[in-house]
């Protein structure tokens, strides 16, 4: 079963581009069913607003990390309890690998537990305002840790809301 | 009051599988005291051991992060919709 579309892996990679030189993130919600439903999220990077408000709790800014804004979480948390279930988690990294840093491992876990342990969280290396790179991690329950994963892209349409 | 809590998908290991719970409580510290004292399981996930909520933790009453009211201290009234929704983040390594 592919994990993304081709339009939704291309909507994906326009956002990361688009977003240059601040980080990208989004979310793919999808809801099971005989006539599974996907919805794509481009989420607002709320980052250097942070940051401007609290340098000291939050001293990086949108170029070198993510926060996905209140309003995008709480719709996220919405859509959930109407039945879809948070399939991918993306952002990009700018002028840097798609790896899953050790900030991105520590923020997908609550309290030593993964917070999605079904979800696959995608990074999107952007050089130069080009993407350069795509790669896929999950938590795996027998390393005990996340761990790259092979993703296939199949055919279909996006389904994207606007930030 | 009766405030109705929604509970996220990472959080309801601790609750039982409930994606919402009705507490009882007249701002949001008596609403964590009181959550986490019908669910142990939470109280770990929501405050740290000097009873601080943890960074990662979002909490919102009707929509509006309670750092922008007044924090814990912030009232409740009677159907109240609280939210709590752990941050989602990251970024590249930092050499």
């Amino acid at each position: 079963m592919a994990l993304l579309t081709d339009a939704e892996l291309g909507a994906i990679r326009k956002h990361a581009e688009a977003d240059y030189p601040a980080e990208a993130c989004g979310v793919l919600l999808v809801r099971p069913g005989t006539v599974e439903e996907r919805c794509l999220r481009a989420c607002r990077n709320i980052q250097d607003e942070l940051h401007a408000k609290d340098p000291g709790r939050f001293p990086r800014t949108a170029r070198t990390a993510y926060y996905i804004a209140h309003e995008d979480l709480l719709d996220i948390g919405r859509r959930e309890g109407e039945g879809f279930e948070v399939r991918v988690i993306y952002h990009s990294h700018v002028d840097a690998g798609a790896y899953f840093s050790e900030t991105d491992r520590r923020n997908a876990m609550v309290d030593g537990v993964p917070a999605y342990p079904q979800t696959t969280y995608v990074v999107v290396s952007v050089a130069g305002g080009r993407v350069a790179e795509i790669r896929a991690h999950q938590f795996s329950a027998a390393a005990g840790e996340f761990v790259e994963v092979p993703f296939a892209v199949g055919h279909g349409a996006a389904q994207a809301e606007r930030r | 009051m009766a405030v109705n809590v929604y509970i996220p998908t990472p959080f309801r290991r601790a609750t039982a599988g409930a994606p919402r719970v009705e507490v009882d409580a007249a701002d949001m510290k008596e609403l964590l005291d009181a959550l986490e004292s019908r669910y142990e399981g939470l109280r770990s996930l929501l405050r740290d051991a000097a009873g601080q909520v943890h960074h990662h933790v979002n909490l919102y009453v009707n929509g509006e992060e309670i750092g922008a009211l007044q924090g814990t201290a912030t009232r409740l009234k009677d159907g109240d919709e609280v939210s709590i929704i752990p941050a989602l983040a990251g970024g590249v390594w930092l050499s």
